[in-house]
C-alpha cells in the first residue's frame, strides 16, 4: 500500500555504516542520519532487532519525525519482520547495497548476469576490512596460514572477478582502488572498476516516494515476498 | 571400551563436542571406538555427528561461528563420516534413490550444498553434484539422465533464490512434474518454499537427510 507521509517532522534514516557517505551527501537540517555496525549482516536476526528498536523509540515522540527511511535492502532478510509505528517506514525495494551502489536493482541483475562470480568492493566495505586479504589475515591470526587458505578458497573458489564500485561520495578514490586491485591480484580474479549512480542513494532522501521505494504505514510488517516478484 | 549404556551416551556427547570445537583428531578417534565398541554406526551417526552440526548451526546462526568455524565443522563432519560410510554400505541400505543437487542459476555458494551431499550420502543417497549455478534445463536434464527421485537446490541470496521457482516450472514443463523438490539456504523460507510449488524446505543441513528420506516415502528415523 501506497501511503503519504506524514507532513510534520524530519526525516530519519537509519542506514548501515557502509553507505554513511554515500547518503550524507544529501543530508540537509531536515533529515538526520542514523548509522548500524555493518556487521549485523551477519546476523540478520540482530538487524531487525536492532532497527525495530530505534524505530520504536523514533516513533515514541510525537511530530519528531515525518518518516524513517531505511538505508538498507532486504539483506538476506535482515529487515523481515520490521513494523512500523505511528510514523511511516521506508525502505528502497533492493535485495541489498549492491544495488543501492549500483544505482538500480537492473544494474545488479545485469552484472549477476554477466558474471555471477563476481566480489563487490566499495570504498566503505574496504575501510571496515570486508576485502578477501582482510579475511585472510583475520583468519590465518586465528588458524594458521594453512587453514586461512583452505578457508578462503572454499569460499571464494567460484569466484572470477573483483569490482570496485565507485560511487564518487569518496575523494581519495586511488587508494582504494590500489587494495581493490591488490585483492584481485591475491586471488588471481580479474579487475574491473564500476561507476556507481547515485541515484538510489539520492532518491532515498530526497525523493522518498518514488516507485522503487516501499512505504510502510503504521502497523503494516516488512515481509520478504515485498522484494520478489514470486 | 564402552562397558554400558552410559559409557556410550558419553562418548557421543563428546564426539558431538568434537564436532563443534574442531578436533578432527578427536573425531576420527571417538568415531573409531564407538564403531569397535560395537555401537551402531546409524546411532554415531545421528547422536554423535548430527548433534554436533546442529549446535555449530545455531552458533553460526547467533553469530557466534562464521564461515571458518562453520567450515572447520564440516570437515569434522566428513571425518566421521568417511569412516562410517562403508559400514552404511555394508548394511545395502543405499537404496533412498538418487538426488540431483545443485546451488540456483547465478549463485556460486556452495558450503551449505556440500555439507548436504556429505549426509545424505550418508543416509543412503546417491547424490549426483551438478555444482553451482546450475540453470533450470540443466537440472531438467540430470533429473531425466539420472532418474532422480528428489532434485535438492540451494541459494544464498534472495536476488537468485527465484530461480528455484523457475526450475521447478522447468520440470513440470519437461514432465518430471512427480520429482520431490527439496530447498534450502540461508534466505529461503517455509512461505517461499510453498509459494514456489517446493515439496520440502529445510532450515538447516543436518535436517536434510531425514526431509529427503520422508520425501520418497522412507522412514526419516530408521536411521
Amino acid at each position: 500500500m501506497n501511503v503519504g507521509l506524514l507532513r510534520e517532522g524530519k526525516k530519519l534514516v537509519l542506514a548501515c555504516e557502509v553507505v554513511e557517505k554515500e547518503i550524507a551527501r544529501y543530508l540537509d537540517g531536515s533529515c538526520e542520519l542514523r548509522c548500524f555496525d555493518y556487521g549485523l549482516h551477519r546476523t540478520p536476526e540482530n538487524m531487525a532487532k536492532a532497527l525495530q528498536s530505534e524505530i520504536d523509540t523514533a516513533s515514541a515522540r510525537p511530530g519528531a519525525y515525518r518518516a524513517i527511511v531505511l538505508g538498507y535492502g532486504l539483506c538476506s532478510n535482515g529487515i523481515v519482520g520490521i513494523t512500523a509505528r505511528t510514523v511511516p517506514v521506508v525502505v528502497p525495494r533492493v535485495h541489498d547495497c549492491i544495488s543501492l551502489f549500483l544505482g538500480s536493482t537492473q544494474a545488479y541483475k545485469a552484472q549477476a548476469c554477466q558474471c555471477p562470480g563476481t566480489y563487490y568492493l566499495t570504498p566503505g566495505w574496504i575501510d571496515k576490512g570486508e576485502t578477501p586479504m582482510s579475511k585472510y589475515a583475520g583468519y590465518a591470526a586465528s588458524y594458521g596460514e594453512e587453514t586461512a587458505r583452505w578457508v578462503l578458497h572454499e569460499e571464494l573458489k567460484h569466484y572470477t572477478r573483483i569490482v570496485l564500485i565507485n560511487t564518487g561520495a569518496y575523494t581519495a578514490i586511488d587508494s582504494y582502488r590500489q587494495i581493490a586491485r591488490k585483492n584481485a591480484d591475491f586471488l588471481g580474479l580479474s579487475y574491473e572498476e564500476l561507476e556507481g549512480p547515485s541515484t538510489l542513494f539520492r532518491r532515498l532522501v530526497l525523493d522518498s516516494t518514488h516507485e522503487d521505494m516501499l512505504i510502510m504505514a503504521g502497523g503494516e510488517v516488512i515481509r520478504q515476498e515485498m522484494f520478489l516478484a514470486i | 571400551m564402552l562397558s554400558n549404556e552410559s559409557a556410550a551416551e558419553n562418548v557421543l556427547a563428546r564426539l558431538s563436542h568434537a564436532i563443534v570445537i574442531r578436533d578432527f583428531v578427536a573425531v576420527r578417534e571417538l568415531t573409531d571406538g564407538l564403531i569397535q565398541a560395537g555401537v551402531d554406526p546409524f546411532r554415531v551417526l545421528n547422536y554423535g555427528l548430527i548433534p554436533g552440526m546442529y549446535e555449530a548451526s545455531g552458533r553460526f546462526r547467533k553469530g557466534e561461528f562464521y564461515i571458518p568455524e562453520m567450515l572447520m565443522s564440516s570437515r569434522a563432519l566428513k571425518i566421521g563420516l568417511d569412516i562410517l560410510k562403508p559400514l552404511i554400505r555394508a548394511r545395502n541400505v543405499n537404496d533412498a534413490g538418487r538426488v540431483v543437487i545443485g546451488t540456483v542459476q547465478y549463485d556460486l555458494h556452495d558450503i551449505g550444498k556440500n555439507m548436504i551431499i556429505s549426509l545424505l550420502t550418508g543416509h543412503g543417497f546417491e547424490v549426483i553434484d551438478l555444482g553451482v549455478d546450475v540453470s533450470p534445463q540443466k537440472f531438467v536434464r540430470a533429473v531425466e539422465k539420472n532418474e532422480a527421485r528428489i532434485i535438492a537446490m540451494s541459494a544464498l541470496l534472495t536476488s537468485t533464490m527465484l530461480h528455484m521457482k523457475a526450475t521447478i516450472e522447468a520440470l513440470r514443463a519437461a514432465g518430471l512434474g512427480e520429482v520431490k523438490v527439496l530447498v534450502g539456504g540461508a534466505p529461503v523460507t517455509p512461505i517461499f518454499a510453498q509459494k514456489i510449488g517446493a515439496d520440502a524446505y529445510c532450515r538447516e543441513a543436518y535436517s536434510a537427510p531425514a526431509v529427503a528420506r520422508k520425501l520418497v516415502g522412507l522412514d526419516p528415523n530408521a536411521f
